[in-house]
């Protein structure tokens, strides 16, 4: 780790003293009371501690004065947020200037003293914490009322036979769990990075082998393979990294919509209708709302919320009986955001089942009818969505039992 | 629409540059030496294509799907051997083609095999492939050549079709119908899906695993048809023939467009590549450049193929950017 400084102790001939750079390291990890060791590699670290000692390479630099923070907590659990929070209080007292960039209202609110808004790439207005309400602030962002977001949502609460039956499955990197899933429902799965959440979805679809257990489908024990053979079932996965297995980043909107369509577009000698390509990426660009100048255009030239809405297009134009979300939001704009919240409730009333993984509380409690709690690669807990408090999902997440404070 | 057109334009923008690559070599040539464009001069090149043109062909796949093969040459030179000695323990001709190429299938599912199930990189895993198949080409025939006596075997080589070589049409008939299969078919999507991104187009439902695997032992068939080939143009099974074969085929098709970042290129960028690196090498004999010579040449050539692929990626990114700008 000492490596990653940027200001390297040498001698005249331009050899690195070691020793004294790990000294030096050290005492930098000391200042921020972070359990580290100076010699450990970074690629052995917590995603946390990687961003510290990316914020310990900066803070190293003699003349610092200015430090911008990315979205720093898009992939950090709420504890290791109040980590990061705790340094970036600790820079600030040394008065040093944070420029912090971050859709979610929370930290900004409890992070930052002025707010400058961006809307579409335009500067909107710098404003002072704490003096500007939040939903003024939203207003400003996406230039409408958003109001209670999820109490506008058209939710239908009736909610039909077992759908989906997961049973003591497991795999390499998730422990035995099982759940039911229900015809139009919203099923939120909550719990800290790293729970287990995603492992378990990719265990049920095939993407990881499954070690033990069984998955019934409308009563019938089915075997996914591999995520091929979960799509015939009708079980689909929109992934949490849309940039890394989400997109064919090479490939335009339309043969990203119709990549799983591939078999239904072709005929028997395996030549792809160019007809119904374009007619199933019409519908998906059109149902969808996304916002692109032609079908043709490369993927990666969409804004974030666009490629997921692509990847959603894609799944269900293969009709789909069981969606499965993981943190579909992340990384959208608030705008988008509430655009997927109609489209979650939309395929929960046309008799989908929908698992929802969401890191955000609010996004999980407001969408979901049930909640399942993992921690440590287990279910902990299980909440019912009209019960559900952001604390109560905490508790479970965080020490495995609900203590109401 | 008018996206679409201006994106045909842009492909055929890259192709242009190539083209005029192409130009500048045979202008070149002729200046040095008058012979270069003449019909029978063209028909050589031709033939000389012919062997690269199949592996090329091979590499277009496999390149575009992320993958690589460096087995090749020593496939070509064992099956040309294999063959030849098929045929004179009397085996009949046909008979020898079809065990040949079913060892070339299983020498691609060997590759396909360490690349999807030891996890190895494909270069690394063709490495193998190659000195093992070398050592094999030599082992078979004890290290001697294996003359071709056999009649249809040798008018494999010698026949010609409308003035063109039978070698020719065959290498033309495949570049059309793996052409036709990667622009058209289910299979040919799939490729540029797994080139871009193997977890995405898995998660997508795709089988990348398989599709390798059926790019590899395509690349077996290829190159065992090819070794066949080359062995009745030269009326022998040769162990020590085609040494760097997939040096040639590699930088035709990098050439050609296709990128090693996977998922970018198509069939008809690798048909100029192989015209542009066939007649160049053509050139360099016919105007006495001394045979050492020709390795650096080649060099130079594979060098100039990845600086041009390398700024096509630079380009494409740029693009992207401005493009995503845009869209604000």
């Amino acid at each position: 780790m000492t490596y990653h400084f940027r200001h390297m102790p040498a001698n005249k001939f331009g050899i690195i003293d070691t020793g004294k750079a790990n000294e030096m390291a050290a005492k930098i990890i000391e200042d921020f009371g972070l359990p580290i060791h100076p010699a450990m590699k970074v690629k052995d670290l917590s995603i946390v501690y990687q961003q510290m000692v990316e914020i310990m390479k900066a803070y190293s630099r003699e003349n610092l004065k200015v430090i911008c923070f990315d979205a720093p907590t898009a992939s950090l659990s709420d504890s290791e947020i109040e980590m990061l929070f705790k340094i970036i209080v600790k820079l600030k007292a040394e008065g040093k200037i944070i420029i912090y960039v971050s859709h979610r209202m929370d930290e900004i609110q409890r992070i930052t003293d002025k707010v400058a808004i961006f809307k579409d790439g335009h500067y909107v207005d710098t404003v002072k914490t704490g003096v500007v309400p939040e939903d003024e602030m939203i207003r400003m962002m996406v230039g409408r009322d958003l109001g209670d977001i999820y109490k506008d949502l058209d939710r239908d609460k009736e909610i039909g036979d077992v759908l989906l039956e997961v049973k003591n499955v497991s795999s390499d990197y998730v422990k035995e769990n099982s759940f039911v899933l229900h015809k139009g429902e919203v099923l939120g799965f909550s719990g800290l990075v790293g729970a287990g959440r995603t492992e378990l979805m990719r265990a049920i679809i095939g993407a990881d082998a499954m070690r033990t257990g069984e998955v019934f489908l409308e009563g019938k024990s089915i075997l996914n393979r591999s995520p091929h053979e979960a799509m015939e079932h009708g079980i689909v996965l929109v992934p949490e990294d849309r940039k890394m297995q989400g997109i064919l980043a090479n490939l335009s909107v339309s043969d990203n919509i119709n990549i799983s369509l591939l078999d239904q577009n072709s005929d028997k000698l395996g030549f792809v209708s160019r007809e119904k390509e374009a007619k199933a990426a019409e519908e998906g660009i059109r149902n969808f709302k996304i916002k692109t100048p032609s079908p043709d255009k490369k993927i990666v030239e969409l804004s974030g919320g666009n490629q997921q809405k692509c990847i959603v297009a894609r799944w269900i134009s293969t009709n789909p009986k069981v969606l499965i979300l993981d943190e579909p939001t992340k990384g959208i704009d608030v705008g988008a955001k509430s655009e997927f919240y109609q489209m979650i409730c939309q395929f929960a009333k046309q008799g989908l089942g929908v698992i929802l993984i969401s890191s955000e509380l609010p996004e999980v409690i407001g969408l979901s009818d049930r909640i399942i709690v993992m921690k440590s690669l287990k279910i902990v807990g299980e909440v019912d969505g009209a019960e559900a408090t952001e604390s109560k999902l905490l508790s479970l997440g965080m020490i495995g039992e609900v203590r109401e404070a | 629409m008018n996206t679409e057109k201006k994106f045909r334009i842009h492909i055929s923008g890259d192709k242009l540059v190539l083209l005029a690559a192409n130009v500048a070599v045979f202008i070149l040539f002729t200046a040095l030496n008058k012979n270069f464009l003449t019909v029978a001069n063209m028909i050589n090149i031709l033939i000389a294509a012919s062997l690269v043109g199949l592996v090329a062909v091979g590499h277009t796949y496999l390149i575009i799907a992320g993958q690589n093969d460096l087995s090749p040459g020593s496939l070509a030179a064992f099956s040309g051997v294999l063959a030849a000695l098929l045929v004179s323990k009397g085996i009949p001709f046909f008979a020898a083609v079809l065990l040949t190429i079913m060892c070339g299938v299983l020498v691609g599912a060997f590759n396909a095999f360490m690349v999807n199930k030891i996890r190895l990189e494909a270069f690394i895993a063709t490495l193998v492939t190659q000195s093992i198949i070398r050592g094999f080409a030599f082992i078979i025939c004890g290290g001697k050549p294996v003359s071709v006596s056999d009649k249809t075997f040798v008018a494999l080589g010698k026949a010609r079709v409308f003035y063109v070589p039978v070698a020719v049409w065959i290498m033309i008939i495949c570049i059309v119908i793996f052409g036709i299969i990667l622009a058209k078919t289910k299979f040919g999507r799939s490729i540029y899906a797994i080139g871009g991104n193997q977890d995405a187009a898995r998660l997508a439902g795709l089988n990348p695993q398989r599709i390798i695997t059926i790019c590899y032992t395509m690349m077996g068939v290829l190159c065992s048809i090819g070794g066949i080939i080359f062995a009745a143009r030269m009326n022998s099974g040769q162990p020590s023939a085609n040494v760097n074969l997939e040096f040639d085929a590699i930088t035709a098709v990098i050439l050609g467009g296709v990128s090693f970042v996977g998922g970018v290129g198509d069939t008809g960028g690798t048909v100029l590549g192989i015209i542009l690196i066939q007649a160049f090498n053509t050139g360099l004999i016919m105007v006495n450049v001394p045979t050492f010579w020709h390795y650096v040449a080649r060099g130079g050539l594979l060098l100039f193929a990845l600086t041009s692929d390398y700024m096509r990626k630079q380009k494409r990114e740029k693009d992207l950017l401005a493009a995503s700008m845009k869209n604000l």
